[in-house]
Formats: C-alpha cells, sequence, structure tokens
C-alpha cells in the first residue's frame, strides 16, 4: 500500500497540466476562479476545445474516439482541470448519454450521434424528473405511443438543467402502463426543435435561470431514437446513473475552492480569528478524508477490482462539503454578502461593487449549491441506497 | 414567571397578522422587491397601524408598549417577509433619539412615530465587520458645528430614509470605543451621497458616503458607545422576533408540504426519515422563540446583563435560522430551490437576518468573553 502516483501517472498529469494551462481561456478561468457567472459561450468554447483534442468524452473508450484512460488517469484530468479553472463539462453528452448509445444504441445510433457529442458541437439535456416524479422517478407519466415508425410524445419535463441551450433531449417516457411502473419505461433521444417542444425556464433562487420544463405536445420522435429495447429504458437509467456517480464527490474543485476560502479569510483578517479559522480547518479535514475515499474507489476500479460499497456515500459527503464551503465562503464575506447587485457577477461589470468585487457572488453561490443534496438522487435517496446496501435489505 | 400576553399586545399582534395577511401578500411583496425593495405606500399602512410608535414614548408622540408588544409586532411582520424596515426605524433608530438633546428629540421622535421621518442607523463600515466599536468615519468640530467624513454601509432604505444617525470617530485610535460619538446627518444635506441597492433578501439598502456633511451631535463620545450598543441590542432582539415570525412561517409551509407531497404513492411525511427532520425542525424553531422572549425580557436590564443574554439570543437564532432554512428546502427538493415559490424567500430572508448585527460566530465569541462561573436563567 502506498500513496504515490506511478512514474508514469506523474507524466501523464504533467502532460495534462501544461495542456491544459496552454489550452484554458483565461476570462473563462477567471469566472471559474472567482465564481462569477459562466455563459452558454463560455461552456461551449471550453467543450470544442476538448472536443478538438479528443477530451470532452474523456471517459470513453478508444473504439469510440475516446481516449481510453483509466479511473485514475480520468481522476488526474478532472483534477488538473479544477485546479486550472476550468468550466465542469456540461455532462449530458459526453458523461451522461454517450455511454447509453455506446452501450445499447444501434451503430446507426452511435454513427449519427456519438461524434456531435464528442465535438462539443451538438448540446444535449437530460429528461428524466417531471413535476410528479423526483425521487420516485419510476413512475414518470411523459407518454410515448407508437404509431407506425414513430412515436408521439405528450408530456412534461422538469429541473432539466441548462435546457434552454438543449438541441437534443434524452427523455424516460412511458410506453406501457402494465406491470410494476419500471417495466413500462423507454429511452427514448428526441430533436428539441421538433413541432410541439416548448422549454420554459425556471429562474432559481440565486435569480438565475438554471433550470427548465419541458413540455411535449404531439412531439413526433421517429421510432428510430428509441435506445435498446422498448420497455427496457429503467435498465439503461440505472447504468446512466451508475456513470453520473464516479464524478459527483467533486473533490477537486473542493480543493479549488478550499483555497479560495483560505485567500478570502485571509484578505478578510479571519485567519487571526481561531473561531473561523478552525471551522476552515474542519472543512480541510473533511476534504482530505473525502479525497481518500475517493482515491480507494479509483483505485480499485482502475485495479479492476470489486468495486468498493462506499462509493454511494461519495455523493453524499461529496455534497454536503461543496454546501459547506459556499456556506464558509459566504460567512467569510460577512456583512459584505449581503448586497445582491445581479450585474455584479458578470465578469468584467464596470459598476460600483459594494464592499469589493470579491463578495458578489457569495451568497448566490451558497443559495445555489442547496441544489446538490437534491439533485442527481436527493442524500436522502443515496442513504436508503447505501442503507439498503449494508443491510441487504 | 408569566409567559402570556396582554389583551393590548394580543390585540395590536392580531392587528398587524390581519394586515400582513391582507395586504402583504407574496405578489405585493414581489412587486415591492422589483420595484427596489421598498414601499412608501406600504409604510403609510404601517405607520397607521401605529407600528412605527412602537419605540417612542407617549410624550413624544409614539405608543410605546414595551418591549413584549415590539416583539409581536415584528413576528408578525416577519411571517410575512415583510420588507420595509419597521425595526431599523421604530425601535433601533428610536432608541438613540430617545437619549438625544431635547430640542433634536423635539424634531425628530414625533415624526419618526408617525411615519413623517424616516430616520435609520448608519454604523457599518468596510473595515469593522461586526465590530461597533471599528469606526473609522472621522467627525470634526469647528466653532459650534460638526462635519463628518466617511463611508457607512449597508444602512437600511439608505436612499429612502430622511436622516441617519451615524457613528464617528472624534477621538482615539480606529478601535476606541470611547472615541466615538453619534450624530444625525440628514440625507439632504451638503456633502451626503447614496446609493442604493437590494439586500440578498429583497430589502433595500445603501451606501452612505459623507464627504463633510454638517451633523448635529446626538450622544457624545463616552456615553455614546452604550447608546450604540443598547441600539444594537433592540435590533437584534426585534431581529430574533422577526425571525421566529418567519420560521414559523417557513416551518408551517414544510409540515403542509409533507403531508401532501406524494412519492412512492404516499405522501412523503410518513418517511420516517423527514418525520424525524421536520421533528429536528421544530426544535430549532421552539428553541429559537423562547430565546427571542429571552433576550425581548432581558431588554431593560443593566447592560452587561443585557449583552450577555442578546448574544446568547443571536448564537441560538443565527443556529435555528441555518438549520431549519437549509432543511425546509431539503424537505420541498426541487421546488424549494426556485424563486416563484415562497419558501425560498424565507430561506434568504433568514440567511440574511443570520449575518445582520453579527453572526454567529461573532456572537458566540461575545458569549464565551462574558463567561461567568454560574449559568442559566436565574444564574
Amino acid at each position: 500500500m502506498d500513496l504515490d502516483f506511478t512514474p508514469e501517472q506523474q507524466a501523464f498529469r504533467a502532460d495534462i497540466r501544461s495542456w491544459v494551462a496552454a489550452s484554458l481561456p483565461q476570462d473563462i478561468a477567471h469566472k471559474v476562479h472567482n465564481g462569477l457567472r459562466q455563459s452558454r459561450d463560455d461552456l461551449q468554447r471550453w467543450a470544442k476545445i476538448l472536443g478538438a483534442k479528443g477530451w470532452l468524452g474523456y471517459g470513453w473508450p478508444k473504439e469510440f474516439g475516446g481516449p481510453g484512460w483509466d479511473a485514475i488517469e480520468r481522476h488526474l484530468f478532472e483534477e488538473e482541470c479544477a485546479l486550472a479553472g476550468a468550466p465542469r463539462i456540461v455532462p449530458f453528452g459526453p458523461v451522461m448519454v454517450a455511454p447509453v448509445i455506446m452501450a445499447f444504441g444501434s451503430p446507426e445510433q452511435q454513427k449519427k450521434f456519438l461524434p456531435g457529442i464528442a465535438s462539443g458541437d451538438v448540446w444535449w439535456s437530460q429528461g428524466y424528473s417531471e413535476p410528479g416524479s423526483g425521487s420516485d422517478l419510476a413512475s414518470v407519466k411523459t407518454r410515448a405511443i407508437r404509431e407506425g415508425d414513430k412515436y408521439i410524445v405528450n408530456g412534461q419535463k422538469t429541473w432539466t438543467t441548462l435546457g434552454q441551450y438543449g438541441e437534443w433531449i434524452f427523455c424516460l417516457v412511458r410506453t406501457s402502463t402494465e406491470g410494476k411502473p419500471q417495466t413500462g419505461i423507454s429511452f427514448l433521444l428526441i430533436d428539441m426543435k421538433s413541432p410541439g417542444v416548448t422549454v420554459r425556464p425556471i429562474v432559481l433562487m440565486d435569480g438565475e435561470p438554471e433550470v427548465n420544463e419541458v413540455f411535449f405536445d404531439n412531439v413526433e420522435v421517429p421510432v428510430a431514437n428509441l435506445v435498446g429495447e422498448e420497455n427496457k429504458g429503467w435498465t439503461y437509467a440505472k447504468y446512466l446513473l451508475a456513470h453520473e456517480r464516479t464524478n459527483i464527490a467533486d473533490v477537486n474543485r473542493a480543493k479549488r475552492e478550499l483555497e479560495r476560502l483560505k485567500r478570502l479569510a485571509q484578505s478578510e483578517g479571519l485567519m487571526d480569528d481561531p473561531r473561523f479559522r478552525d471551522q476552515v480547518a474542519l472543512l480541510e479535514v473533511d476534504i482530505v478524508a473525502l479525497e481518500m475515499m475517493v482515491l480507494r474507489v479509483l483505485s480499485a476500479q482502475a485495479g479492476g477490482k470489486k468495486a468498493l460499497d462506499i462509493a454511494g456515500l461519495l455523493k453524499i459527503k461529496g455534497s454536503e462539503i461543496q454546501q459547506r464551503y459556499t456556506e464558509l465562503l459566504m460567512l467569510a464575506g460577512g456583512p459584505f454578502s449581503l448586497p445582491f447587485v445581479w450585474e455584479a457577477m458578470e465578469a468584467g461589470w464596470q459598476g460600483d461593487y459594494i464592499g469589493g468585487p470579491q463578495f458578489a457572488p457569495l451568497a448566490a453561490n451558497y443559495f445555489n449549491y442547496r441544489k446538490t443534496t437534491i439533485y442527481g438522487g436527493s442524500n436522502e435517496v443515496q442513504r436508503n441506497i447505501v442503507a439498503q446496501t449494508v443491510l441487504g435489505v | 414567571m408569566n409567559f402570556e400576553f396582554s389583551d393590548d399586545e394580543q390585540q395590536l399582534s392580531e392587528a398587524v397578522q390581519r394586515w400582513v395577511e391582507r395586504g402583504y401578500g407574496f405578489e405585493r411583496r414581489t412587486a415591492i422587491a422589483k420595484a427596489g425593495g421598498f414601499s412608501a405606500e406600504a409604510w403609510g399602512q404601517i405607520a397607521e397601524l401605529g407600528l412605527l410608535g412602537l419605540g417612542t414614548s407617549e410624550d413624544d408622540g409614539g405608543m410605546a408598549m414595551g418591549p413584549v408588544a415590539a416583539m409581536l409586532a415584528l413576528e408578525a411582520l416577519g411571517r410575512g417577509l415583510v420588507l420595509e424596515p419597521v425595526a431599523a426605524v421604530a425601535l433601533v433608530a428610536a432608541s438613540v433619539l430617545a437619549q438625544a438633546p431635547a430640542d433634536v428629540r423635539a424634531n425628530w421622535a414625533p415624526r419618526v412615530a408617525s411615519g413623517e421621518a424616516r430616520v435609520v442607523l448608519a454604523y457599518q463600515e468596510r473595515a469593522a465587520r461586526y465590530r461597533l466599536q471599528r469606526v473609522d468615519t472621522k467627525a470634526a468640530k469647528s466653532g459650534d458645528a460638526w462635519t463628518l467624513a466617511g463611508t457607512k454601509s449597508l444602512v437600511p432604505i439608505g436612499d429612502q430614509a430622511d436622516a441617519f444617525i451615524v457613528s464617528a470617530r472624534v477621538s482615539g485610535n480606529a478601535d476606541d470605543p470611547a472615541g466615538i460619538a453619534l450624530f444625525l446627518v440628514e440625507r439632504a444635506a451638503d456633502g451626503v451621497k447614496t446609493q442604493g441597492y437590494a439586500l440578498q433578501d429583497g430589502s433595500r439598502a445603501a451606501e452612505v458616503t459623507l464627504a463633510n456633511a454638517p451633523a448635529t451631535l446626538l450622544v457624545a463620545a463616552g456615553p455614546a458607545f452604550a447608546a450604540l450598543e443598547l441600539a444594537v441590542d433592540t435590533g437584534i432582539a426585534a431581529l430574533a422576533a422577526e425571525a421566529v415570525g418567519a420560521m414559523d412561517k417557513l416551518f408551517e409551509l414544510t409540515a403542509d408540504y409533507l403531508n401532501t407531497r406524494k412519492q412512492f404513492g404516499v405522501p412523503i411525511g410518513t418517511f420516517q426519515a423527514l418525520r424525524h427532520r421536520i421533528a429536528d425542525m421544530k426544535m430549532q424553531l421552539e428553541l429559537a422563540r423562547s430565546m427571542s422572549y429571552y433576550a425581548t425580557l432581558k431588554l431593560g436590564e443593566a447592560p452587561a446583563v443585557r449583552r450577555r443574554a442578546v448574544a446568547q439570543a443571536k448564537v441560538q437564532l443565527g443556529q435555528s435560522a441555518r438549520y431549519l432554512g437549509q432543511q425546509a428546502i431539503q424537505l420541498h427538493g426541487g421546488i424549494g430551490m426556485t424563486d416563484e415559490y415562497i419558501g425560498s424567500h424565507y430561506f434568504k430572508r433568514l440567511t440574511t437576518m443570520e449575518m445582520q448585527f453579527g453572526d454567529t460566530m461573532h456572537h458566540i465569541g461575545e458569549v464565551s468573553a462574558r463567561m461567568q462561573e454560574t449559568a442559566g436563567v436565574f444564574a
């Protein structure tokens, strides 16, 4: 047992680091390092830079044009990107739907969809949750009725992150009401430009239209866009959820934000205040423990060993840590976290900052990150899963 | 001992609740927030209810009914997330005006009580964080006339106020409480500039810049710092009451949601993990309510006793507000995250209140510095 990366892994990291340093636009990194608003263009620009290098699908195997990295290499790539201030990769295309298409899609679907995902040209959205189906995802009601060579889709999805930019959406739809709810679900790829698709942004409490409702009114979808078999969608969804989990702890970003917290605390004189400083120290311990847990999981994965039964814990702890650092950043800002100046979260804004530009996004970020224990399967659901694994029932 | 309210107090509380329910619904509040966070019309209605005289004696034209009545009124305003800073004007500013020279008092106190004049405390500075004694604004005297120079931050309705009560340094280093005096500066005076903005909870505040602005002495250096502490403690007690009102309502919303939202074919309130959570929220709510009473009942005590009690209350309030607010959002799931749902506005209000007049960590420090060998309500 040892903690060191191999010389090959260290060389790999160094290569990634120098490439990211040379390739990541500085204006984008500035926004990420300072918690400022990222535009569609920022996210898209970085996606295309990665796409051109062949790294947007950084978890993809070689046969589909990916780099074929193992779990440790993927982690090192994520870490180098995060520390450099790269935006998070919008996961819906390259991280979520692509693995499903690779595993269960037809060769035609793979040929049609994967290149646009790999290059960053096509923006994908996720159509899972519905107003009545959150934690109880298997109860989805959006209906797809087959008529000849197409499905007619009616219903509503919600919480579709950045769906206002979406060009394609992968959806769980109900194709049968027979038997258990899980057995009547299909996995459908829908062109969001189809007649009958309406996207309505939902403004979150930080003032940002980050998620959307997506309505389907007699939308025609070619049967060729059904992934795998009809009524087997739940199996594919579970496969996808397993993929969503891998980087959900996001420990790399936590390390970066911890450093930002220390800088802010230092400049506000709080590193001399043992009461505040100790809170930063406790967060640091949490982050080190989470990183060790992540490394144990990755090492088992990369070594082809049996998956560790602690993977379910990563989302719980990771999201709690994300919430804690945004909370401490806001508290470090103190009274100057309180002004809400929407424009001040725009990079390069020339107006009067209240107290200083560093304070502008702190409370908004804190409010926004309350989502992390809700989305991707709420932490209550995660705990049920962990308990089920532990207890066997 | 008696935790019952008098008939007068009860009537006041009901009158404010009625106004909040009928006259200050979510739609109106949203419109006021969009328009900048302060409504002169709503302010007029609050004045008609008599609330702006709650901290002013009858002799000065007010209707002071004591701290318990004020607490109940603020609790009702908190339930309705009222944006207008009633406590800041009617209680905090009034507590300083009550100590002002007779002529100044006679000029301002009755107009504050009637709603004609909006006077607010301007004490926050960039370098101060939560330390009241940290004052860089300078006061200079020439003959009998004072002028002030400096910048005050986060002044409630700063660009809608008629006058500010300003803490300024007449002597001493930047952290010397004995060198601080309290002045009144009119917003219309020469050298006064304001820059208004919204706070995270939608209420209004401003930066107030004073460039040798003419000022009237309210409380001289020495007693002034004690007056500032009293004003802030009054504000904390009021904030505690408002926070209890907000928590009370948010708790109700959450309990309702657990009983109506169904997943897996049953109301989510049937799940034990969520039942325990709502029990813990109830715990935090009642602890906060208890400490809000405690702060209010200790307001009239000697400064050292009062400060300790108020700091203890603020610690409890901060912890309760954070736990209850965060869990309310969590238990609502996605809907709790949205701007169009009222619950998120309670959460933002509670978050804002935790950081006003000193956050939880600051007040843990205040309590810690005042710990004695014995503790308890009757220690």
